[in-house]
Order: C-alpha cells, then sequence, then structure tokens
C-alpha cells in the first residue's frame, strides 16, 4: 500500500516542479489558494448565520436554551407589539433626516463644484464629522443638548428665551428629531463628498457650453449636474433605508441605550437577544429588517432599470470573467 | 481669458441682474458659512470645556473661554485613569492588520476572478453579490453565537477576522481595477517566464496602488472607529479596550464630568485629525470611488 | 473475548470512578482561610459592577487576600453597564473568568454555568440568602452582601423643609416630597432615571415592601389575577408604581430626567441638593462617602403600611458564583476567593449590608429598621421554579430581572401626562395575563 503511494507521486523534485508549473494545474493552484479564505470568511460570516437566523427565528430561545419550537409566532409579535412596531417606524424620522441630508449634501455640493472662495475650507469643515467616531459623536452631542448647555446657549445668545426653550432630549416630541439631526450632522459632509465627486465627473465644457448659452445657474443644475448624479442619488435614497434601520450610536449614548422613546430597530433587536436574551425573537426581527432591505433594493434594481436608462446604458461593463 | 470673460459678463448686466448675482453669492456665502459653523461648533464647545478645572466647569457658563488655554490636567486624567494610551495602541494594531489583510485577501480573490475563466466563477461571483443584500447588522445575532463556538470572543485575532469579514465592496473596487489593467502586461510576463503567482505579486499587486489607498481609507476609517462588534467580541476591557470601547467606558465612572469627557473625546479625534489634514485629497477621492460601487 | 470485555468495562469504570474522585472539589463549607491551600498556585479572574471601588477597596481586598495566598493572582474586570454586560458574557461562551455576580438568568440554567458551592442546606447554615441561587437543592451562589429595601435621605433636607415625622404612607410621601419642593431648592426625589438599572430596582419593593407576604414574588404573583390592580387597601405593587408616578407627574423629580447622572447623584444627595432616591441599603454608604456631609445621610423604610405594619424587602445583592469550565486548580482559587470576600473582607459591613455570614454584625443605618419586619423572598414552589422567569419573558415586564423600560415609562407618561397610570397598570396586567395563558398558568382568583 504504501509503497505505491510513493510511487503514484513524482519521483524527483524536478518532476513535481514541472507538474507544478503546468499552466493547467498552476491555475487551478492560484484559484483555490487565493479564494480559499474570502470563501471561507464568505460562508463563516454570511451564509452560516444566514441560515442559523432563519433556523432561530423560528424558536422561543436564548443563546444557550431552548424554551421550544413556536413556529411563526414571533413574527405575529413584532407586528403586533407596539414596543417592536414602534421601533420600526421610529426609522421614519431617520428616513425623514436622510432626506434632509441629501438636500443639504446636493446644495452644498452644487454650490461648491463652482468656484468658491475658501471653497477647500467649507469642504472640510462640513466632511469632517463624517470621520469622528460615533461614541464621541454621542458624548459631543450629549453635551451639545443638555439643558442650558451648548445648544441652549447658543440659542440664547441669538435672543432666544432660555426658559421657553424646549428639553431637546426629555421632551419625547422633539427629541427623536434631535437624535437624527447628530445623525444628519455626521453624514451630510460624506454625502456632500461623494455628490462632489459625480460632479467633477461631468465634462467641464458641458458648463463652459451651458454658460456661453446663457444658462443660469439653477438650469445648469438641472439639466446638467442632476442627470450626472441622478444614479449616485437614488442609490443613496435607498441605502438611507438601510441607515434608517440601523442607527445605533447617537440614541446608545446619548439617550442611555435608548430611553424615552428612542429605541431604534437596531437597538430594539440588540436588546431583545443580549438583555432579554430572547434570541429567537431577535433573529425574527432580523429576517424582517433583511426583507426589507432586499425590497428596498430590487426597487433600486427597477428604478435604474426603467427609470435612469441612460445612466447605466453608457456605463454598465460586461463582468469580464476570464481572460486565460 | 475666462476671468475676463465673466468680468465683461458682469459688466454687461443691469443693475437688477449684478443684484440678483450679488445676493445669489452673498445667500451662498452665507449658508456655507452657517453650516460650516453648525458642523464645527459642537466641536469647539468640546475643546473649551476639555480646558477648564473641575470648578470652573461647575461655575462658568459652558461656552465661556477656559481661563488658562494650557490646562491640560483632564487631558492628563483621561489617559491615565481611562487608560487610552493602551486603548490607540489596540487599536492602530487593529487597524493596521484589518487593513492589510482586507487589501490582500480583497486583491487576490479579485484577481482570480477577474483574470481566469473557470467553473465556478460565476457562482462565486453571485455568492458575493447575494451577500451584499444581507445586511451585516441583521445577523449580529447569530454571528455571536458562531464566534462564541469558535471560541472566538474575547480575543483579538478573533475581532480582526470578523473585521477583515465579507468585505465586499473592496472586492468590487480591485475588480473594478483590474478591468483597466491591461492584460498586455500579464501576458508578457508569462512570457518572460513568470507563473501566475509571479504575475500577481511582481506585477499587478504594485500597479492597484490607488484602489488599495481607496480600501484602505474605506476600512480605516470603518474600523477605527468601530464600537458595536469591538464592545461585543472584545468583552474584557482592561485587556483589549479599544479606543472606542474605552471613550465608551467613561459613562460610569466619569458621569457628567464633561470637562473630562470632553478631552477624551478630543484625544480620540486627533488622530482622525491630523490624517484628515494631510490626505484630505485621498479621502474625497477615495470615498468617491468607494461610494459608486457601494 | 466476552470475559475480556466485561474485564475492560469494570476497569474502566473504576478508571472514571477514580477520575472523577481525583476532580471532586473541596467541600466550600469545610475550607478553612490561611490554612487550606496556602500553596496553590492559580489566577482568579472577577467580574464586577463596583467600578467606584476599582481603585480603592478592590486592590486592598487584593493585597490582603494575596498575603495569605501569594501564588494566587486576582484580576478584577469592572464594568459599568454590569446587569447587560455579564448576561453577554454568559452567553458568548466559556472563558470570562473565575467569578461573577449572577445576572438575570433563568435557575435551571445555573448548573450549565456554574459549579455548585454545595447543598441548599448546609450552605443556609453558614450564610444568610443562601438559597437565593439554588437549584435541585444546591446553592450557586454567595451572596456578596444582603439588602434592605427602603428609601435613602438627606435629614437636613427633610428639616429644612419642616418634615418632623417620616413618611408611612404613599400619600404622607408625596406630601413631603411636596413639602421640599416648596420649601427647599433641593430635588425631591432624584430618580436616576437615565442610568437604567436604578428604575428597575423599584421592583424590589413590590414583594415584601409592599405586602409584607414573602411568598409574594415567586409564589403569589406568578398565579395572580391582574395584580397590578388597585386593591384598595393603600398596599401591594399598585401602590409601589404609585408613588413613582405621581412624584413625576407633580414634577417632583429632576427636571431632565434623561440626563442624570449616577456617580454625581451621590455628591449631590451628600450635599444637600437631593431630598431623597428609592435604592437599597446598599446605596446608604456610597452617599455617606460621597462628600463631607456624610452625617446629613439617613435611611428610612419605603412608605407603604400593610395593615397598620411596615416590612421591608429583603434579599442577597448580586450572589458569587463560580464558571465550571475552568481548571480545578482555578475553581479551588475561586472559592477561597469568595469565602475571603465574605468572611473577611468585611465588605458586607462596609457597603452597608445586611450580614451574609451568620456571625457577621449588622452596620448602624438598620437602626432605621427599628420596629420593621424583614421579609426576604420565599422561593418558588417545587415544580416551579421557573415559572416566575417564564412570565417576566413572555410578558416582557421583567420583575426583578432587567425590567428598566417598563419604570422609566412610567416617569415619562407621568410626567408629560400622556398616559394615566390606571391604564399602564391595566396594560401590565394584560401582558400578565397574556403569558399566563400562553404558559398555562392556573390563574387564583
Amino acid at each position: 500500500m504504501t509503497q505505491m503511494t510513493s510511487a503514484g507521486k513524482p519521483a524527483q523534485p524536478s518532476g513535481f516542479r514541472q507538474w507544478v508549473l503546468q499552466p493547467k494545474v498552476q491555475k487551478w493552484l492560484v484559484i483555490i489558494s487565493f479564494s480559499l479564505i474570502p470563501l471561507i470568511l464568505l460562508f463563516v460570516f454570511t451564509y452560516l448565520p444566514f441560515g442559523k437566523m432563519i433556523q432561530f427565528s423560528l424558536f422561543d430561545r436564548s443563546y444557550t436554551k431552548v424554551r421550544g419550537f413556536v413556529g411563526l409566532k414571533n413574527y405575529a409579535r413584532i407586528f403586533t407589539k407596539k414596543e417592536y412596531f414602534g421601533a420600526m417606524l421610529l426609522s421614519l424620522y431617520y428616513m425623514g433626516g436622510a432626506l434632509v441630508q441629501l438636500v443639504l449634501a446636493l446644495l452644498f455640493a452644487t454650490m461648491l463644484s463652482f468656484k468658491t472662495k475658501g471653497g477647500n475650507f467649507f469642504k472640510g469643515a462640513m466632511f469632517f464629522p463624517y470621520l469622528i467616531n460615533g461614541i464621541a459623536i454621542g458624548f459631543i452631542f450629549k453635551f451639545f443638548f443638555t439643558r442650558g448647555y451648548v445648544l441652549d446657549t447658543l440659542l440664547g445668545a441669538i435672543g432666544f428665551n432660555k426658559e421657553n426653550l424646549p428639553y431637546w432630549l426629555r421632551d419625547q416630541s422633539i427629541n427623536n428629531i434631535s437624535l437624527v439631526g447628530t445623525s444628519v450632522w455626521k453624514h451630510m459632509g460624506q454625502n456632500m463628498v461623494m455628490f462632489i465627486g459625480a460632479i467633477m465627473s461631468v465634462d467641464a465644457t458641458l458648463y463652459e457650453a451651458a454658460q456661453i448659452d446663457g444658462a443660469n445657474r439653477w438650469q445648469q443644475f438641472k439639466y446638467i449636474i442632476l442627470p450626472s448624479i441622478k444614479t449616485i442619488v437614488v442609490l443613496n435614497v435607498i441605502l438611507s433605508i438601510t441607515g434608517s434601520l440601523s442607527a445605533f450610536e447617537p440614541p446608545y449614548v446619548i439617550m442611555g441605550g435608548g430611553a424615552s422613546g428612542t429605541a431604534t430597530y437596531f437597538i430594539k433587536m440588540h436588546q431583545t437577544a443580549h438583555v432579554d436574551q430572547k434570541v429567537g425573537m431577535a433573529c425574527a426581527m432580523a429576517v424582517i429588517l433583511m426583507i426589507i432591505i432586499i425590497i428596498a433594493t430590487l426597487l433600486q434594481k427597477l428604478i435604474f432599470k426603467y427609470v435612469i436608462k441612460d445612466g447605466t446604458d453608457s456605463k454598465a461593463k460586461k463582468p469580464r470573467g476570464g481572460v486565460y | 481669458m475666462a476671468a475676463k470673460k465673466k468680468n465683461d459678463a458682469y459688466v454687461s448686466m443691469t443693475a437688477g441682474q449684478r443684484a440678483s448675482w450679488l445676493a445669489v453669492g452673498f445667500v451662498k456665502y452665507f449658508m456655507l458659512a452657517l453650516f460650516s459653523f453648525i458642523a464645527l461648533v459642537p466641536i469647539v464647545s468640546c475643546v473649551l470645556v476639555a480646558l477648564k478645572t473641575d470648578e470652573e466647569y461647575a461655575l462658568t457658563p459652558v461656552m465661556q473661554a477656559p481661563a488658562n488655554w494650557l490646562n491640560f490636567s483632564n487631558f492628563k486624567t483621561v489617559w491615565v485613569d481611562g487608560e487610552m494610551g493602551r486603548a490607540f495602541l489596540t487599536s492602530f494594531a487593529v487597524v493596521i492588520v484589518v487593513v492589510a489583510c482586507s487589501v490582500l485577501i480583497g486583491s487576490m480573490l479579485a484577481f482570480v476572478l477577474n483574470r481566469f475563466t473557470f467553473p465556478g466563477n460565476n457562482l462565486i461571483r453571485s455568492l458575493f453579490l447575494f451577500a451584499t443584500l444581507i445586511p451585516g447588522i441583521a445577523m449580529q445575532v447569530t454571528v455571536y453565537q458562531i464566534m462564541s463556538s469558535l471560541n472566538l470572543i474575547n480575543s483579538l485575532v478573533g475581532y480582526i477576522i470578523l473585521q477583515c469579514g465579507t468585505d465586499v465592496i473592496s472586492i468590487y473596487i480591485f475588480i473594478q481595477y483590474f478591468e483597466n489593467l491591461p492584460i498586455d502586461l500579464d501576458e508578457s510576463a508569462i512570457l518572460d517566464g513568470c507563473t501566475y503567482f509571479g504575475v500577481f505579486f511582481k506585477i499587478l499587486f504594485p500597479l492597484l496602488q490607488p484602489a488599495m489607498v481607496t480600501v484602505m481609507i474605506l476600512k480605516g476609517i470603518g474600523v477605527y472607529n468601530e464600537y458595536y462588534n469591538a464592545n461585543l467580541y472584545l468583552q474584557d476591557k482592561t485587556r483589549y479596550a479599544t479606543i472606542s470601547t474605552a471613550l465608551y467606558s467613561f459613562t460610569g465612572p466619569f458621569g457628567n464630568r464633561y470637562n473630562v469627557i470632553s478631552a477624551g473625546v478630543i484625544l480620540t479625534l486627533l488622530p482622525m485629525l491630523i490624517i484628515f489634514i494631510t490626505c484630505q485629497r485621498f479621502i474625497y477621492s477615495g470615498l468617491a470611488a468607494g461610494a459608486v460601487k457601494g | 473475548m466476552k470475559k475480556f470485555l466485561s474485564l475492560f468495562i469494570v476497569l474502566s469504570l473504576c478508571a472514571v470512578l477514580c477520575a472523577s474522585a481525583l476532580a471532586e472539589l473541596p467541600a466550600y463549607k469545610d475550607l478553612k482561610l490561611g490554612e487550606d491551600y496556602t500553596d496553590l498556585t492559580a489566577s482568579v479572574k472577577v467580574l464586577n459592577h463596583r467600578t467606584d471601588l476599582k481603585d480603592t477597596k478592590i486592590p486592598q481586598y487584593i493585597a490582603e487576600f494575596t498575603a495569605m495566598y501569594p501564588n494566587i493572582t486576582v484580576e478584577y474586570d469592572v464594568m459599568t453597564d454590569y446587569a447587560e454586560e455579564s448576561l453577554t458574557r454568559l452567553s458568548g461562551g466559556s472563558n470570562w473568568g473565575s467569578i461573577m455576580g449572577i445576572p438575570a438568568i433563568d435557575k435551571d440554567e445555573l448548573p450549565t454555568y456554574f459549579i455548585p458551592f454545595g447543598t441548599e442546606e448546609e450552605m443556609l447554615e453558614i450564610y444568610n440568602f443562601a438559597d437565593q441561587w439554588a437549584w435541585d437543592g444546591l446553592s450557586y451562589g454567595v451572596p456578596s452582601t444582603g439588602n434592605a429595601q427602603g428609601i435613602v435621605y438627606n435629614k437636613k433636607v427633610f428639616a429644612d423643609a419642616g418634615i418632623t415625622e417620616l413618611p408611612k404612607t404613599p400619600d404622607e410621601f408625596l406630601a413631603a416630597l411636596q413639602a421640599i419642593k416648596d420649601n427647599t431648592d433641593a430635588i425631591p426625589l432624584y430618580t436616576n432615571y437615565a442610568a437604567g438599572w436604578t428604575m428597575g430596582a423599584w421592583d424590589a419593593y413590590i414583594g415584601g415592601s409592599a405586602t409584607g407576604d414573602a411568598t409574594y414574588c415567586n409564589q403569589v404573583l406568578p398565579h395572580a389575577k391582574d395584580p397590578f390592580s388597585d386593591n384598595g387597601k393603600g398596599y401591594g405593587p399598585y401602590y409601589v408604581y404609585k408613588i413613582l408616578y405621581d412624584a413625576a407627574a407633580n414634577h417632583l423629580i429632576e427636571d431632565d430626567y434623561t440626563t442624570t447622572d449616577w456617580e454625581g447623584c451621590k455628591g449631590m444627595i451628600n450635599q444637600g441638593q437631593i431630598g431623597c432616591m428609592v435604592l437599597g441599603s446598599w446605596a446608604f454608604s456610597q452617599m455617606v462617602e460621597a462628600g463631607p456631609n456624610g452625617d446629613d445621610i439617613g435611611y428610612m423604610s419605603f412608605p407603604i403600611t400593610v395593615e397598620g405594619k411596615q416590612y421591608a424587602s429583603a434579599g442577597a445583592d448580586y450572589s458569587y458564583a463560580i464558571n465550571k469550565d475552568i481548571s480545578e486548580d482555578e475553581q479551588i482559587a475561586a472559592m477561597l476567593y469568595v469565602k475571603y470576600l465574605t468572611e473577611q473582607s468585611g465588605f458586607a459591613y462596609s457597603e452597608g449590608g445586611i450580614p451574609i455570614d451568620k456571625n457577621g454584625e449588622y452596620p448602624a443605618l438598620y437602626a432605621a429598621f427599628d420596629g420593621i419586619e424583614f421579609v426576604p423572598d420565599a422561593p418558588a414552589l417545587p415544580g416551579e421554579e421557573t415559572l416566575l422567569s417564564d412570565l417576566n419573558s413572555d410578558s416582557e415586564l421583567r420583575f426583578n430581572n432587567g425590567g428598566d423600560a417598563k419604570v422609566q415609562e412610567i416617569i415619562e407618561h407621568g410626567f408629560n401626562g400622556t398616559k394615566s397610570f390606571d391604564d399602564i397598570m391595566a396594560d401590565w396586567n394584560a401582558r400578565w395575563s397574556d403569558a399566563q395563558d400562553y404558559i398555562g398558568v392556573e390563574v387564583n382568583e
């Protein structure tokens, strides 16, 4: 037995070398060695948890203890109990914020893509918040919104009566708006930079031609800038849905884990799993989150396909799978 | 020439047109200044308060300038009591390793997918494409369970592996970049006797620099500021605190002492500020490039 | 062949028995501190919630212990969000450390994570409250200290407000809070809303303090029909939460409750900026030590009178438990350290706790409970050990089990007038009876 195996192997190292250097063998060696790690990671951190997530969502269980199979009860609960459903509705605030953020980003991107004195400073100042740590932002804005602190001082300085100002974090009709504000504060600059990038990629001669034709700024925006960045705008609108459902750090840090009706869907999910130890329930929440995101993505594909044909057609490249 | 044209246009305007031109300009600069102010004020307020002593913080209005601009005692407090030094080391180490791994893993897979035809190529592409539909945060619950059964909780290695994870965006950035690298490069290298490994490591990898910078920036910023997983998986905060978790732990002992907390905030923000000022251009172009494929 | 096989079985059985005999841990109650295992080399890692003691008492304890056991190293991992963090760590696998304060888990999960210290009976002989974390006749937790549930208050503030006699009923208490608001600058009742766990702490009063009935929490509540309704008697769970609601509704609590600061409140009550806080007796010593006016801090019982008599819920604080999946040496070292903390460190006494060691002394603050009967919760009836936690989990009310959010909502609704107290209680009743239905609990009218 043993002899046969060793005989089956190339007898001399040079033979082995030759075997390895064969293009076909080499090709497969490269393919396997280069894609093994990413595929393992993909399996372990995406598909395995994905399968488990769907399985767990049908059980009443904690991490370590299974109480029993409950079928779709967890799902029914999410849509009937206001603690869960309310968290989902809360995302509407964040979506509204995302819309404001996009409009502002578009506005400033347009402004800054024209010649502007100190443009670099403005761009940098508005962009920098994006680089700040989420926890740090939480602290910054807890300080900012606390009664009598930064925001109240500033508003006082421009003539508001401090006594009549609302409690930015306590008042449940506005505290979510305050929190959404911090999220807009952080992400607006990033959107702006992306839009500026898209605007800059437009052929500069178009603007010159437009100017010579006497187009005003609004016309330039409407007929040159907007068409060229439609794709990225739609993309961002849809990304904002995911972002809205997964807002985490501002309510987590500022409101001590989402008190006073500020627990977003993701915070609620985290607490359901790790505080309440209802892992099955949390998985059901995750499945619903995923379905929403898949719908949003399909929507995006449809919009790209039927509404914005021009943008994709010209840029679309066939995946060039395979050269050798 | 262009300036002259503009001047001509300006001169040829009627008074009314001129007024509206000026008004638009005024509104523009006013808006820019206002929003830059809004963007900076929360940060500046932290700087002001971080330089105040406890007593000063308790007695003076929050937006008043500190009595001594060189009072760094709060910074010392957070550095020593908050153990920020160690947290910085951990965070930097994690960022460097994760970024290096991501670049390597992403570019290698992109090379295989872009340069080779083989059964399974399209399958792998679709697997990764479908993965983008499944949001990472949705799976945090079961990922935790998997990490726990792999014994990767409370381990720096585990956290790093998780952060490398399924990084579809960088794979896409690299694939996109490979598409623009001519095949002639590979072919001539092979004629010179290069193996496929050689083609990748000697010829193509060095040419990937711009794509690498993009991936490094996107990934680096993300990992440096990451809190959720660091908190969940690096549980022993005395050993494995990253800057995010170290900063968050201020909520307990420092309570509402914002002069101390703000000093911590400013410290975590400094490296980013330095990187931003020095690599502004790369960050902007990296983000724009990442966004198109994101 | 058969012979061989049976011989083999016998031999392997022997081996197993011997091995298990070797693996037998020493009996906890027989361990003698400073005499047994003094040359043991091991490390102990303790998960703990006392961030305030991190640089003060904890190093002293470690130093004192390692003087007896020089080869044992003790390390603490102290965290702020203990209730949440400890649960997360427990569910994350076995390498969390050696000793932790048992978080809100189900009792039937105790053997999954921890080793027993001994039988329930033998542990109760040496320690108070040792049955708090018992399962199947074995005791898995040694209480760190014991608490009586009352209210920590500032005597000077109460005197300045003109309160001469301590309130004994909800109405008297609210009148006292109103007097503090009218006559002093202090915040009458500081809720510590933002900290979260300080809110769930209100649940501790619904048993003994509110009913005088030791069986209330574990035996009566699970079977009770509409336990949160107004029974018209002036005592019971309804009145506990009503105090909080009314205080919030009359704005007798802190103004911007969303930004409260737990560490900061200690100094505030010490300096007379706070009238009182509803916290267990463990809080007393912390408030005393938080500033120069320790003498002003007092402790009183919860203002509910049951048929003319006052009671106080009493029970264990966090109980130490030892990881089941660490080496035997580490387990022994952990046992020794638990024993040291309980019997020699003086922790329970210095923290103003009810002694755990049967020989321990009561600190002076318990004079406040003169004439008031301590009521520790009686354990659940046999066969119903997990009933309360099942109900808690299904109803999501989580009494004494991390149900902070529901108490926070009482403040929100009270303060903002968004929902009446009776509506909140009706909602709780509905959730409770839904859970009872789902689990199939027999409900007593």
